[in-house]
């Protein structure tokens, strides 16, 4: 039995896994913004975080028999999203192992979206606290990073990011509270270091 | 409620993700316990700061990029896949047929190898070609300067299923005349292998053989040549053995085996 609504992202996929590819770009459509933007604040590369979104959704379609298009129950909610935080996660690790002697860029380094103009992030970043901040963030180890990502920024529940690591959604939330201290801690080190 | 299980609540509360027994039971913590209370104040600032924090956009060119590779993979995914024929797919299902077919194969290739006269005469004829090849080899080696080299041109001999006579005469001569023990006594080695040598048919041999008995230098060649011609029952080296065994500076241990060979060849 399954419990995915019509007409969503669930249901395309489970099409696409069937073999009817036509729901594809769609899912595109939905997606790829949500998974640029969790690249992007994990690599700080405009190149690499595209990339790593094109990759993904090949990846979604070379790999679409692992999609569970059935699942029961409670498991239907977010089963997509889970599936496709896997992909994305196991690609941007992929890529970590190939690429681990490139050193991520600095502060004045940060790839410019759009070469011509100045991207929303860079006149954000103008702002002295959130630059600060974003500089926190990045400072932060990885997997903690990844899960301030992942609840913060990508909007995802406790239970779905529980589905995409594999362990409980308890856990997840006592992990996000440490990653949040500690980012608070660096965080709080620049501000003094800033003033100083 | 301990502080821990607070600190779980905390992070469920900046995500708005608790129900109203646990935001009650958190503010109850957070009223008796003034760390958490801290906490709760400047990392759920902080966590309202990540907000602010603009969203990046991808470029077009990821679009033209995907609609690209997306057009590709559609075209391919909607050409109909072309047959392609297996042996899978004449294997029949029924365990029964399989049998069948199994057995028929079989007995197909037994009628067809026994029916292959033009073949077995092709493989017959290059197998006498391979003994021929070896058999020159056998023979250029023994003619060979070095003893390793005349060593192994024995051994091969050893690879021969048939003895031609040019190998038993070569083998003879290394027998009687090569200045290597270890060659002499291989020779003789391959020699008592072969009946050939042994019949009384083969005089020359076992002749040449006793021959060289006197004129060998080395003990341990005797005592081989003396078991040799015990071996073959050559009644016509007694002869030869007495003016051995009569020889005064004769190697006692050679001495014996004379004396031994000439008791069993009846004298």
């Amino acid at each position: 039995m399954t419990t995915a609504e019509p007409g969503t992202d669930h249901e395309r996929m489970a099409a696409v896994a069937r073999g009817n590819l036509d729901g594809m770009n769609e899912i595109y459509q939905n997606r790829h913004r949500p998974l640029f933007r969790f690249f992007f604040r994990l690599t700080s590369r405009q190149t690499t975080a595209e990339d790593l979104v094109h990759e993904v959704f090949l990846r979604m379609i070379r790999y679409r028999h692992t999609f569970q298009a059935e699942p029961e129950g409670e498991k239907a909610a977010g089963a997509f999203e889970a599936w496709m935080y896997r992909i994305a996660r196991n690609t941007l690790a992929d890529h970590a192992r190939k690429h681990r002697h490139e050193i991520a860029p600095g502060d004045g380094e940060l790839e410019s979206i759009a070469s011509n103009r100045p991207t929303p992030f860079e006149t954000a970043a103008k702002r002295q606290d959130l630059a600060l901040l974003h500089r926190a963030l990045r400072e932060l180890p990885e997997d903690k990073r990844e899960l301030i990502v992942l609840t913060r920024f990508q909007g995802l529940s406790y239970e779905q990011i529980g589905r995409i690591l594999g362990c409980e959604s308890g856990t997840v939330k006592g992990r996000v509270f440490r990653a949040m201290k500690e980012l608070g801690s660096i965080y709080s080190d620049l501000c003094k270091e800033k003033a100083s | 409620m301990i502080c821990s299980h607070a600190k779980e609540l905390m992070a469920a509360a900046w995500q708005r993700e608790l129900n109203t027994p646990e935001q009650a039971a958190l503010q109850q913590h957070l009223e008796t316990c003034a760390e958490c209370s801290t906490e709760m104040a400047s990392l759920g600032l902080l966590w309202e700061r990540l907000a602010d924090m603009p969203a990046p956009e991808p470029s077009q060119a990821l679009d033209a990029r995907w609609q690209s590779t997306l057009e590709t993979l559609v075209t391919a995914n909607k050409q109909p896949a072309s047959r392609t024929w297996s042996l899978a797919d004449f294997w029949p299902r029924n365990p029964l047929w399989q049998a069948a077919v199994a057995l028929a194969c079989l007995l197909i290739g037994i009628v067809a190898g026994a029916n292959l006269p033009s073949r077995n005469n092709e493989i017959a004829k290059l197998r006498e070609e391979i003994a021929g090849t070896r058999e020159m080899v056998a023979l250029s080696l023994l003619q060979q300067q070095s003893a390793t080299e005349r060593l192994r041109g024995v051994d091969y001999t050893g690879r021969l299923k048939t003895m031609e006579p040019e190998v038993v005469a070569a083998l003879t001569q290394a027998v009687a005349h090569d200045p290597s023990v270890n060659v002499r006594l291989a020779a003789l080695d391959a020699l008592s292998n072969t009946a050939v040598s042994k019949s009384p048919g083969n005089r020359g041999v076992l002749q040449s053989l006793t021959q060289s008995l006197p004129r060998q230098d080395s003990p341990m060649v005797q005592a081989a040549l003396i078991d040799y011609l015990v071996d073959a029952r050559d009644r016509q080296a007694v002869g030869t053995l007495r003016q051995l065994a009569a020889q005064p500076d004769l190697n006692p241990a050679v001495l014996e085996r004379a004396r031994f060979a000439l008791q069993q060849l009846g004298q």
